[in-house]
């Protein structure tokens, strides 16, 4: 069952006008696996995953009431998320001595990451080809191949042309392909 | 479309147990102590038009006082100009004291102190260019 389909954005909108509390909860409740899964695919480690979750939270509830109903809840919630993640990854990208270009680089930098990943060899190689791929295309990868996000909404996420966001998607999948096939 | 059909569709990536009902939990109760943002309209803001309309007249006024300066030619210099230009040569020349003019001419050319040349040479000079004697006399 598709979490959108538990309650629609349109009645958590009004909620929150409502009854701010009880709107929040439902909204916690309904999107904080998709955009944990979302933000931990891009950040990996689960610590970095659980922060930047939090933060994503804090700042919607702080900034709730500049949301303008007539956008869509979904992006929204998407956007601050993606933000956070990469406000991590920025943050571990300045603290690290060395640059995390595998999953293996990653875990180590972890002492519990390697423990919350139980993928098998095909699912590794998977991942770590998408770490290959420059931020941007890891990004629109992602929520395309995993989140199964449509163009028109991942532009409204990213603040990027649907043309330019298929051409990436299209580059990313030759890409990925290439180092599976020869790595 | 899935492209990498060979690559199980699992979630490769693990949580801890029951990790999404305690944070849950956790971001409900940590919200509570945030404040909200209530979107504050500021000075600015609030006159925002206003501000960028006076702006906007200011600085035409400001361009336009100067490109007038700018390109209008300077009166004084005109009006000077003007008083050299109607100004006839003759006229100054007999705003000359004549009188006063040779007096002095006379004390610097005549003077042995004022000049290397003496009376003498000035007499040769005088006789070769015809010059009769007695007037040369007089005028020393």
């Amino acid at each position: 069952m598709k979490l959108n389909s538990i309650r629609p954005d349109d009645n958590i909108s009004e909620l929150l006008k409502t009854d701010l509390n009880t709107g929040f909860r439902i909204l916690v409740e309904k999107y904080s696996q998709k955009l944990y899964w979302h933000i931990r695919r891009l950040v990996i480690l689960h610590e970095d995953a659980d922060d930047a979750l939090q933060n994503t939270f804090i700042n919607v509830w702080k900034s709730i009431g500049n949301f303008r109903s007539e956008s869509s809840l979904y992006t929204w919630l998407y956007t601050i998320a993606t933000n956070e993640a990469l406000a991590i990854i920025n943050k571990r990208k300045r603290n690290a001595a060395v640059s995390f270009d595998d999953l293996d680089s990653y875990f180590a930098s972890s002492l519990e990451g390697s423990t919350w990943f139980d993928g098998d060899e095909a699912q590794l190689k998977l991942q770590n080809a998408i770490l290959k791929l420059p931020e941007k295309q890891r990004i629109v990868f992602n929520l395309k191949y995993f989140d199964e996000m449509t163009y028109e909404e991942m532009s409204r996420v990213l603040k990027t042309s649907e043309g330019a966001l298929k051409a990436s998607y299209h580059h990313a999948v030759k890409k990925i392909g290439n180092i599976i096939v020869n790595d | 479309m899935k492209k990498f059909n060979d690559i199980p569709d699992k979630n490769p990536f693990k949580v801890p147990e029951s990790y999404f009902e305690q944070v849950n939990r956790k971001i409900i109760s940590a919200t509570s102590g945030y404040e909200q943002e209530v979107r504050k309209v500021n000075f600015y803001n609030r006159f925002r038009t206003s501000i960028l309309i006076a702006a906007s007249v200011g600085g035409f006024i400001l361009i336009s006082f100067a490109a007038i300066k700018l390109l209008t030619p300077d009166k004084r210099n005109f009006e000077v100009s003007q008083v050299l230009h109607e100004i006839n040569p003759d006229s100054i020349i007999n705003d000359i004291d004549l009188s006063l003019l040779e007096e002095n001419a006379s004390s610097i050319v005549l003077s042995e102190e004022g000049t290397d040349v003496s009376k003498k040479d000035i007499i040769d000079y005088l006789l070769l260019n015809n010059v009769d004697i007695n007037d040369i006399y007089e005028q020393l």
